[in-house]
């Protein structure tokens, strides 16, 4: 993996590391405490004691919150791309949930449910659905005219239209709409999961807070920044296998 | 091949739209009546704008006339939608392809449409890219073909589904002339050995005079300039001809020399 990275990508990666020690051995002498800029040795401690269930466990929530997020926002931008007055009630509606902050969410979902789980994935869903349903509706707002018509003239069924013609011409579209809320969602789920969850990387980030070791939250951190970049990577490999046909 | 069994009857047709932006109501099929037999190879000509492709429309059915009526076998394409499903197939000026399909997927996409079996569906498209000289290029996306094989795939696409009636509008005007004289001929053969009702819409006198057993002027608003039958002219009188519907085009009333 670290092969295929370009120069530069490993050049900067290895000049951070370069002036993070270089900040943990001067912190001291510029009157900080030295907990707050562990060094890289100490950061490799903690990443010896990464538990892989926390690791699983955020991975499992993630995946199924964006799938359930996935196919309520394509049946409702489907919804509201079959009926123009269904979709000027829910547009402003879609659009009030994507104004709300995480934060309001993830106190709604505590004061509304009991279930830890159902909190975290209800936290996604909300989050993520609206991003999948404005996409979704755009690109099938734009899928051409032209092609609409050639297939229209064959008398397509309506599940037919939809099969052969609309969700392969935003499949572009879905894929990036998947990368958007993949970064959105492992955000959110850290955020979720420091309030009431008992497992997960966002559960270890506050228990490191709580014992003030700076080098467990790095740690934990880089294992969610590696965690989203190697999502992302999938997805780039699925990316260029179902889009092949534009290569 | 099932073919054709009957007629297009136009009658009165009338088709008007009203512009979003200003309010004003544009006439762009205005009292048409016109009979086309089954079998019959007939091109529409006209300038741009004289209503030919909202003919087009309306024959598919995606458009409803405003007055008057299509019918076809007692059906209307509009309103008895569906009952035309697998009897009328299109090939328009651009190819229409999908991008994401190989030429033979394209092509087995009415087959699929109509529910036809997955084998006989694999067989009869690959039997279609053959005819039409595309079998190499079977598993090739539209973006790896030139202009003119990717109208064959269309030609290829519409012969598939065994159509009653084709429809072809301006579908070789985007091509090449080498390349256009050769579909329009593969278009001619295959709808005559298949026995299609076959209308082909375009702005092209040459084209028209190539193709059609009857061509049909359009004037304004598809008012009715000429019905000419080729059967009634001798070749040596082409050029007359020509210059006849030439003269009926751009002065778009209709010339003495066209009633016989």
């Amino acid at each position: 993996m670290i092969s295929s990275l370009p120069r530069e990508t490993i050049i900067s990666i290895v000049l951070f590391a370069m002036v993070w020690q270089i900040m943990s051995y001067l912190a001291p002498s510029l009157g900080i405490p030295a907990f707050a800029i562990p060094g890289l040795g100490r950061i490799a401690e903690s990443l010896t004691k990464i538990t892989p269930l926390d690791v699983a466990v955020t991975l499992g929530r993630v995946l199924l919150s964006l799938v359930v997020s996935f196919v309520i926002g394509l049946l409702v931008a489907v919804l509201m791309y079959l009926s123009e007055s269904l979709e000027k009630y829910l547009r402003p509606m879609v659009r009030i949930l994507m104004a709300v902050p995480v934060v309001s969410w993830i106190l709604f979902a505590v004061l509304w449910f009991k279930g830890v789980e159902f909190r975290i994935v209800f936290v996604l869903v909300v989050v993520c659905a609206p991003v999948f349903t404005v996409d979704s509706l755009d690109n099938m707002r734009e899928v051409s005219r032209d092609l609409k018509q050639m297939i229209r003239s064959f008398r397509p069924t309506p599940l037919q239209f939809f099969h052969k013609l609309m969700l392969p011409a935003i499949t572009p579209g879905i894929i990036t709409s998947w990368k958007i809320t993949l970064s959105l969602a492992i955000r959110v789920v850290t955020i979720a999961e420091l309030v009431g969850a008992v497992t997960g990387i966002g559960h270890q980030l506050s228990v490191a807070q709580e014992l003030f070791s700076v080098a467990d939250v790095f740690a934990w951190t880089l294992v969610l920044v590696v965690l989203l970049f190697f999502l992302e990577a999938l997805l780039v490999r699925l990316e260029t296998h179902v889009l092949r046909w534009r290569a | 091949m099932t073919a054709a069994s009957a007629p297009i009857e136009i009658a009165q047709l009338r088709k008007v739209f009203r512009q979003t932006t200003s309010g004003q109501s544009i006439t762009a099929i205005d009292h048409l009546s016109l009979r086309i037999e089954p079998g019959e190879l007939i091109a529409i000509v006209g300038k741009t704008g004289c209503g030919k492709s909202t003919l087009f429309d309306l024959l598919i059915g995606l458009e409803h006339p405003t007055a008057g009526s299509i019918t076809i076998g007692g059906k209307t394409p509009y309103d008895d939608f569906n009952a035309f499903r697998g009897k009328i197939a299109t090939i328009f000026q651009q190819d229409r392809l999908f991008p994401w399909r190989s030429a033979l997927d394209n092509v087995k996409l009415p087959l699929e449409l109509i529910g036809i079996a997955d084998d006989v569906q694999q067989e009869r498209a690959l039997t279609w890219l053959k005819r039409l000289g595309l079998e190499k290029f079977a598993n090739a996306y539209p973006r790896e073909l030139s202009g003119g094989m990717r109208q064959r795939v269309a030609i290829a696409r519409a012969f598939a589904v065994q159509p009653e009636i084709l429809l072809a509008d301006e579908s070789f005007s985007a091509l090449d002339e080498v390349t256009a004289n050769e579909l329009r001929k593969t278009f001619v053969d295959l709808a005559r050995e298949f026995k299609s009702t076959a209308i082909l819409i375009t702005h092209q006198l040459e084209e028209a005079m190539a193709v059609g057993d009857r061509i049909v002027v359009f004037g304004k608003s598809a008012t009715l300039l000429a019905d000419v039958r080729m059967s009634d002219w001798d070749r040596a009188d082409y050029p007359l001809l020509r210059e006849a519907i030439q003269n009926t085009l751009q002065a778009n009333v209709p010339d003495a020399r066209l009633r016989r």
